[in-house]
């Protein structure tokens, strides 16, 4: 029984809970924006009508339409569905009403442009209401009770229903929250209910006054979900999404916004793959399905499909909705396939000007492996390269009796100078140090006659902890909506921002930290930096010095980035809006390298620059139709997008070693060098069109279907268009009168889905035979020769993923608990690849459609709220299970392989996971002469190498003997946060565990003193060394020159589980009565510590579990898994103010 | 309505554009639409050709250099499959084989496509469409003759295949492809214009010529051989005098390079300078870094006399670390490419020489019982090496056709080193079982020893693997493999 009135409820609706999210809602807004009034003013508005025997609520809506007042009311209270009849010519707003409702014993009163009606305070007894008699009345006439209902906040509650409980009499509050009810009995219950709080039930027990705390329903089966075009009421969803709200979110200390989310979706796996200042994590939803062609879900930002989350500021996010399976992501057809994520930023608040305040500096401190993990410098460091260096002399044939320095028969190669014993720097403490970050975020939200806004700056600015790299960046937003007449509203959105990033060093952290302790970090006397071999010319790493790399190095990349959107929404006829939109997403970036002399390995100085320039528009129509009629309720849109894309880019580099001095970094102090300069352009376009109904009998049974098309350029003229339908339905048995008598559940729903989605992440064009360039230089003259670079394929089509989902959703006691399960099947198929092709053909590869693979897994979101009083705490947890498996290759190949120069191997396999890792499992070291013989070898395998285990038994090691070693993709991901709140404390932490992912970390092999480099004592314990020290048998010999008799089987591969707390968050609000004697709404001041904690497997000896240096799947060469060294983790403590005016 | 009204008419209205936005063209991407319609556009088509076998070219050693006495591996172990091929493990799974393999039939490819596409274009000049048909059969021809070479028959492409096609085409046999090389080469012949009449880096009459020579002595078809590979110098090539001056950038364009790959430093520059040289660099070529991929065996180290100049100009026995004050060590490296920008060299690469059409010419000379004008030319090349006659062979040293043969390869090695010459002069001699059982690799001079590596050449390594990628690749039992693997 809630509130109903024309189109009001929303507005009160909107004003306390979803503010934003509706203004997408296409339905709910046809009434709701009425100039405000004075009071005054509007009930001394004339109007004219004349109606006969029509329903009270025609009436009432009527008038409504005159007088641009809102009523506010609940139908059952002044039985809103009677017939009554009224006329007026030229009265006032107050004559009119008064006339007509007097009679009914119904009070009103006004409020800004709002009505409030109410039954008669004195009259609660109204006999045409049926059930009420007189006589009870009279009864009932000694317990009168009063009070005042407010909200969480200690505001008033206006409109607030109470009913006395087995009967239908009951009462609203007014404005001020107040009311007045005449109950039978002391005995009497009083139920107090309004749309988006949970409901309480109080029993009189003798008092006359009554005042209570009505608490918002956080999980309010009534809460809206924005999805495709559109926004949906939670309780009628029909698929699998996910949705987080911004309620601390922007309080993460992190330069990136996804890394707020981290652990808070099911299904949703977000990847810090790098912690470098703005490095982008992965997102995966629902497993990777895609070889070449991309996994990564579509960001819609306010509708813009294409956006990401580099040009959001968190603090500008309302809410973040995940649309799973393909059901929900069907609506955006060609580009779902990876799942979509839709963001919603924050809109204007009704009322006057709101700002906040949002801002925190924090410190970054890496979590490094620590001095006691490093063999220190000094004679321990000495006596470790002797035994690396007499390990490979050994191999060598060679006498390691012989001295190790200063005796000609000792090959230069095999000597140790005993200058390495002295000095003792750590590299990794040098290079890694605590750095600060700060954010300041500014908002101003409010609305002023006809137009509403929302303005936002931030600046954020991030030191990396690794030397010398930084990340800042501008931020600006404005969300502004006009109402233009009552049937017509506009609203536009710009977010420029301006990013600059500085990264000192290529790839991979390892050619850094890998530093011997000799080397010293001091600047010399001549402005050079010591290399280790200026201290030892022979035979150590041929590297400059880090300092000489990072602080020698300039790489800058300034990118503007704008999306911004204009749109109108025109309100046709009754329930029927058309939309339509225009948006661009404007984005420039140049970047510019130079590394100084010192930098670089043959002593020249080096620099490039490039420009990229991206215009992308899109233009989107939309019509949509909303009705209720009986217990129907049906929506439907049907609509066409249109979306072109514009790219340039253009490449400077100079010819090597032509700076003409070291005092300009910039291009015109060098010779341009002809091979390496260009631009180029390329363009690709989609053209869309969609509809899908949503039907809904009763709340009990839901339906909903789309359809959409895609054309895309990226196809030939006769594949161009692809058709991705879906369907799904949803049973709420909890609705059902059978149901009813069911204790303790209050929600209980089944959905089954089915879509289908695609994916067009190719290049642009690949279907054409494309010519490139093959120079040559005939004549010593160079010249842009051409050969064709690929095969055209005009057959190349959509690769589409469908898959089905179904799932149960239940609320148990009060909703306190929610739960949500899911299963879901998502199989890929037309797989664009590259497949390969014999090379006779001319190529080695071509792309086509062939292939499927499956990903199918589980998950569950369970939500609690534990503790609601005085006391709160709240959990919400997630759980992910996925298992990934190639079903089909296609093209009569049953598996591919890629390989890495080191022996690991990466394969496709039928019935495997996609990129398992492939190679040769060891069973042991060969750590006796004996062993040579006893057991099978490779040919040249060397003693202290591992012992492959035969798996075929064949007597001999061969490529069959290879196995399937496990993936990079963790079989189970979990997440739990959890929310504390006592008296003006508050607390959340946010945990995030991954389980099965292995990673084969390379980056070890830097740490164990190849060609004399630092060792890291967890890499090089119990390693064979000679027959004397034959180690404990499971850690082969690892010198570059055995090596690969040693990485091209498991003994690379580590657990990559963890268990991290991402984030705690520590707040103090100060309490309203001193804040309101500042004139301050709230005032918080809280403490975050972003990766508190991270528990990592004993076996894992890397920074960073989820730290991979390859880039993930692109294509079918992809080497996932793979770590040559990525950055540590930073732990960031950050102190923030959180201010609403 | 009106509203609806004016919305139909948006809506169709942009059903309009929605053609613009799908109907796209490439603008920075050629594509077979739009090329291969001038005569300028076949002629970068050709340069393409070119391109393939220059970007393979740089790396031929590791295939053909790898496996012989000339080179054993270092510790610095970056090219996957090498050492298998360093022990003569061959194996089909060994992606040196697969690289060679695929390197080459898309240099056929490109070669084919210009043939295929020569007459589209209307514009030619006078004799550029019988020019450029003529690079393309050449290099072609020179694709096959490394194919044929390495792997016995293989498939004969001559056209652009589709996928379908290409899964399905069976291996052809060796002759066939003997027949293809030589067709092409006389076609060639005949076609190409003479050196003056085209520019360095680009194919002459006088290279087909002398390729085909050379194909004909695989053929071991003496007269044929002799007969072409006696033309050749009437296109005015000759021995350059001195054999040092052969290996300078500022010397490329020299009378003895017949066909060489060009190369600019830098711009269009090659790793092979760098390949050999020491892991640390060598002072004022590469100050920090060397490939040092391969060293040089002592099997070709010992072979040199002191006096011939050929010694110093392809080994350095001694090595300091650059930058540094430190004594000369001996750590030999082949300095035969070494260029002064070792990552990006410029030096050319010798494909087929002078000095080797000599070579071949003795051997033909010889078979067919001319001894005595064989030896006249072995000589020719030992003059050169010696600075004089003093160590010329003479009629009395060669006392039997094993023995020439003994001089002639012996020869071939000191001269052609590390050019690609040496594991084919083996195989076509039936020498590689002999010569390969037992090599030696590094040499300690205070110990005066070598190190001596038994290996096992089997009959069956006179033909690579067939790449299993590329059996797998073509439908079942489409390609067979070679015997022995």
């Amino acid at each position: 029984m809630y509130l109903h009135s024309n189109g009001q409820k929303r507005v009160r609706f909107l004003k306390k809970h979803v503010l934003a999210q509706i203004a997408l809602s296409l339905w709910c807004f046809t009434f709701s924006f009425a100039s405000p009034l004075r009071i005054q003013e509007m009930l001394n508005k004339r109007i004219s009508l004349d109606l006969e025997n029509k329903r009270m609520e025609v009436v009432l809506k009527t008038i409504s339409k005159l007088s641009g007042a809102s009523f506010m009311y609940s139908p059952e209270l002044i039985r809103s569905e009677r017939k009554v009849s009224v006329s007026a010519q030229n009265q006032t707003l107050d004559s009119v009403l008064h006339e007509l409702l007097d009679p009914l014993n119904i009070t009103f009163e006004a409020h800004e442009n709002q009505i409030l009606l109410r039954r008669n305070r004195s009259s609660a007894f109204d006999p045409s209401f049926p059930g009420d008699s007189p006589l009870s009345e009279q009864a009932w006439a000694e317990n009168r009770v009063t009070g005042k209902v407010t909200d969480e906040k200690g505001e008033p509650l206006p409109g607030v229903n109470i009913l006395i409980k087995g009967t239908q009499r009951g009462m609203t509050t007014d404005f001020s929250g107040a009311f007045e009810i005449v109950v039978p009995s002391d005995e009497s219950v009083l139920i107090f209910s309004f749309v988006g709080y949970l409901s309480q039930e109080v029993t009189v027990g003798g008092r006359s006054r009554i005042e209570i705390t009505l608490q918002p329903d956080q999980k309010t089966l009534e809460e809206l979900v924005v999805v495709g075009y559109g926004t949906q009421r939670k309780s009628s969803l029909t698929s699998a999404i996910s949705k987080v709200e911004n309620r601390k979110l922007d309080q993460m200390p992190a330069g990136r916004a996804e890394s707020a989310l981290v652990g808070r979706l099911a299904g949703v796996n977000i990847a810090q793959t790098r912690s470098l200042p703005g490095a982008a994590p992965t997102i995966t939803v629902r497993g990777p399905g895609s070889i070449s062609a991309s996994n990564d879900p579509l960001i819609v930002i306010d509708g813009f499909p294409g956006g990401s989350f580099s040009n959001i500021n968190m603090n500008d996010v309302e809410s973040i909705e995940v649309l799973k399976d393909a059901s929900s992501a069907a609506i955006y057809g060609s580009r779902g396939s990876g799942g979509v994520i839709i963001i919603t930023t924050k809109k204007g608040s009704q009322g006057k000007p709101k700002l906040n305040v949002n801002s925190y500096v924090g410190i970054s401190q890496p979590l490094l492996h620590g001095r006691d993990k490093w063999i220190p410098g000094g004679q321990e460091f000495y006596d470790y390269t002797a035994r690396y260096i007499n390990r490979d002399y050994y191999w060598a044939g060679g006498d390691i009796s012989l001295p190790l320095w200063g005796d000609e028969r000792r090959p230069a190669q095999y000597r140790v100078n005993p200058v390495i014993a002295e000095g003792d720097w750590n590299w990794e403490e040098i290079l890694l140090q605590p750095a600060p970050m700060q954010n300041y975020s500014v908002s101003v939200s409010g609305s002023r006659n006809d137009a509403k806004y929302y303005v936002s700056a931030n600046i954020m600015d991030e030191k990396g902890s690794m030397m010398t790299t930084r990340y800042k960046q501008y931020l600006l937003r404005a969300n502004v909506g006009l109402d233009i007449s009552p049937r017509v509203h506009a609203g536009l959105m710009i977010s420029p921002n301006y990013t600059i990033r500085r990264s000192n060093y290529g790839g991979s952290l390892q050619n850094l930290i890998k530093m011997p302790p000799f080397l010293s970090p001091e600047l010399q006397p001549d402005g050079r930096y010591l290399t280790p071999r200026d201290y030892w010319g022979m035979t150590v790493s041929g590297g400059v010095n880090p300092l000489a790399t990072v602080l020698g190095s300039h790489n800058f990349t300034h990118t503007f980035n704008n999306v911004g959107e204009v749109f109108t929404r025109f309100n046709l006829l009754k329930g029927l809006d058309f939309k339509t939109s225009f948006g661009f997403n404007v984005s420039y970036s140049t970047t510019d390298n130079y590394a100084e002399a010192k930098v670089t390995a043959n002593n020249q100085a080096s620099g490039s620059a490039s420009d990229s320039r991206v215009f992308n528009w899109i233009n989107e129509n939309v019509l949509s139709y909303y009705r209720q009629f009986g217990r129907h309720e049906l929506n439907v849109i049907a609509g066409a997008s249109y979306q072109h894309n514009q790219s340039r880019t253009a490449a400077l580099a100079v010819q090597a070693g032509t700076f003409a001095n070291p005092t300009i970094w910039t291009l015109n102090n060098a010779i341009i060098s002809p091979t390496g300069s260009y631009t180029s352009k390329s363009q690709w376009g989609l053209a869309s069109y969609f509809s899908r109904v949503n039907y809904n009998f009763d709340d009990k049974y839901l339906l909903s279907a789309s359809l959409r098309s895609d054309g895309s350029s990226r196809f030939g003229p006769d594949n161009r268009w692809g058709y991705f339908p879906s369907a799904s339905v949803a049973w709420r048995v909890s609705q059902e009168p059978f149901f009813k008598g069911v204790r303790g559940i209050d929600e209980l729903k089944l959905r089954a889905s089915y879509g289908a989605v695609g994916n067009f992440n190719i290049g642009d064009f690949q279907y054409l035979g494309t010519i490139g360039d093959a120079v040559y230089s005939p004549g010593d003259q160079l010249i842009q020769g051409k050969a064709p670079s690929s095969f055209g394929n005009s057959e190349l089509q959509w690769e589409k993923t469908a898959s089905y989902d179904i799932g149960i959703e239940l609320g148990l006691l009060n909703n306190r608990i929610n739960l949500v399960l899911d299963y879901y099947n998502k199989a890929t198929n037309n797989l664009l690849y590259n497949v390969s092709i014999p090379a006779i053909s001319g190529f080695t590869n071509t792309i086509v459609n062939v292939g499927d693979i499956v990903n199918r897994g589980f998950e569950i979101e369970l939500t609690t709220r534990n503790f609601v009083n005085r006391f709160k705490w709240e959990t919400a947890f997630n759980f992910t299970f996925n298992k990934n498996h190639v079903k089909s290759l296609g093209g009569g190949a049953d598996q591919v392989l890629n390989s890495h120069s080191r022996g690991m191997s990466w394969i496709l396999k039928e019935g495997e996971p996609m990129f398992s890792y492939y190679a040769y499992r060891m069973a042991g070291v060969l750590q006796t002469p004996e062993d040579m013989v006893n057991y099978p070898i490779m040919p040249n395998q060397r003693i202290g190498t591992v012992r492959y285990e035969d798996v075929n038994k064949d007597g001999q090691i061969t490529p069959d003997d290879r196995v399937i070693l496990g993936n990079f993709m963790p079989k189970v991901f979990m997440g739990m946060v959890n929310d504390f709140a006592y008296r003006n404390f508050d607390l959340t932490i946010a945990m995030q565990s991954s389980l099965g992912a292995k990673m084969w970390n390379l980056e070890n092999l830097y740490y164990q003193g190849p060609t004399v480099s630092a060792f890291l004592i967890p890499t090089i314990e119990n390693q064979w060394w000679s027959p004397d020290e034959p180690g404990d048998g499971k850690h082969p010999a690892t010198s570059l020159a055995s090596l690969e008799f040693v990485s091209n089987s498991d003994y690379y591969l580590e657990n990559a589980s963890f268990l991290a707390i991402r984030n705690i968050n520590l707040g103090y609000t100060i309490p309203s009565k001193i804040t309101q004697k500042l004139k301050i709404d709230q005032l918080r001041f809280y403490l975050s510590v972003s990766n508190a904690l991270i528990f990592k497997h004993k076996d894992f000896k890397g920074y960073n579990p989820e730290g991979f240096t390859s880039a993930g799947i692109s294509g079918i060469n992809s080497q996932p898994g793979h770590n040559d060294g990525t950055e540590p983790i930073n732990r960031v403590w950050a102190l923030g103010l959180n201010l609403n005016f | 309505m009106k509203g609806l009204l004016r919305i139909s008419i948006i809506c169709s209205s942009l059903w309009v554009t929605s053609c613009d936005v799908v109907n796209l063209e490439p603008i920075s991407t050629l594509t077979e639409a739009n090329f291969y319609k001038t005569a300028d556009d076949m002629d970068r088509a050709v340069l393409g050709v070119y391109n393939r076998l220059q970007s393979r070219l740089p790396r031929d050693w590791s295939v053909f250099e790898m496996p012989t006495d000339h080179l054993y591996m270092s510790a610095y172990r970056f090219i996957g499959g090498l050492e298998a091929v360093n022990t003569l493990d061959f194996q089909a799974q060994n992606d040196i084989f697969r690289n060679f393999w695929q390197t080459t039939y898309n240099g056929i490819y490109r070669a084919n496509m210009v043939l295929d596409k020569i007459d589209n274009p209307s514009n030619y000049a006078a004799g550029q469409k019988e020019k450029l048909e003529g690079e393309a059969r050449f290099m072609r021809a020179l694709f096959y003759f490394d194919l044929v070479r390495s792997f016995g028959g293989v498939p004969k492409v001559d056209r652009p295949l589709t996928v379908e096609e290409s899964k399905s085409m069976p291996r052809a046999t060796e002759a066939e492809i003997y027949q293809l090389i030589v067709d092409d080469l006389k076609k060639a012949v005949e076609l190409l214009p003479v050196q003056s009449g085209t520019v360095y880096g680009r194919a002459s009459k006088g290279a087909a010529t002398a390729l085909l020579g050379k194909v004909y002595i695989y053929l071991e078809d003496w007269q044929s051989a002799y007969n072409f590979l006696n033309q050749v110098d009437q296109y005015g090539y000759g021995l350059v005098d001195n054999f040092a001056d052969l290996w300078k950038e500022s010397n490329e364009d020299n009378k003895e390079a017949i066909f060489a790959v060009k190369y600019l430093p830098g711009s269009n520059g090659h790793r092979l300078s760098l390949d050999f040289l020491p892991y640390f660099g060598v002072e004022g070529i590469s100050n920090s870094t060397g490939g040092e991929v391969a060293l040089v065996g002592w099997s070709l180290h010992k072979q040199y006399l002191e006096e011939d100049t050929r010694k110093a100009a392809t080994i350095t026995e001694y090595w300091r670390s650059p930058g540094t004050n430190d004594p000369l060590e001996w750590k030999p490296y082949i300095s035969k490419f070494i260029a002064q920008q070792a990552s990006a060299s410029g030096l050319d690469i010798p494909v087929i020489r002078y000095a080797d059409v000599v070579l071949l010419k003795s051997e033909a000379l010889y078979r067919l019982g001319r001894k005595e004008e064989a030896l006249t030319e072995l000589n020719r090349v030992r003059t050169r090496a010696f600075k004089g006659t003093s160590h010329n062979y003479t009629l009395a040293d060669i006392a039997s056709d094993d023995q020439f043969l003994d001089v002639l390869l012996l020869e071939r090695q000191l001269e052609l080193a590390l050019e690609n010459q040496r594991w084919f002069d083996l195989i076509r001699t039936n020498r590689f079982i002999q010569v390969l059982s037992k090599v030696e690799w590094g040499y300690n001079p205070i110990t005066q020893t070598a190190q001596e590596v038994t290996l096992t050449p089997k009959p069956s390594h006179r033909r690579f693997p067939i790449p299993q990628h590329e059996i797998d690749q073509a439908y079942p039992n489409v390609i067979t493999q070679n015997e022995g693997y």
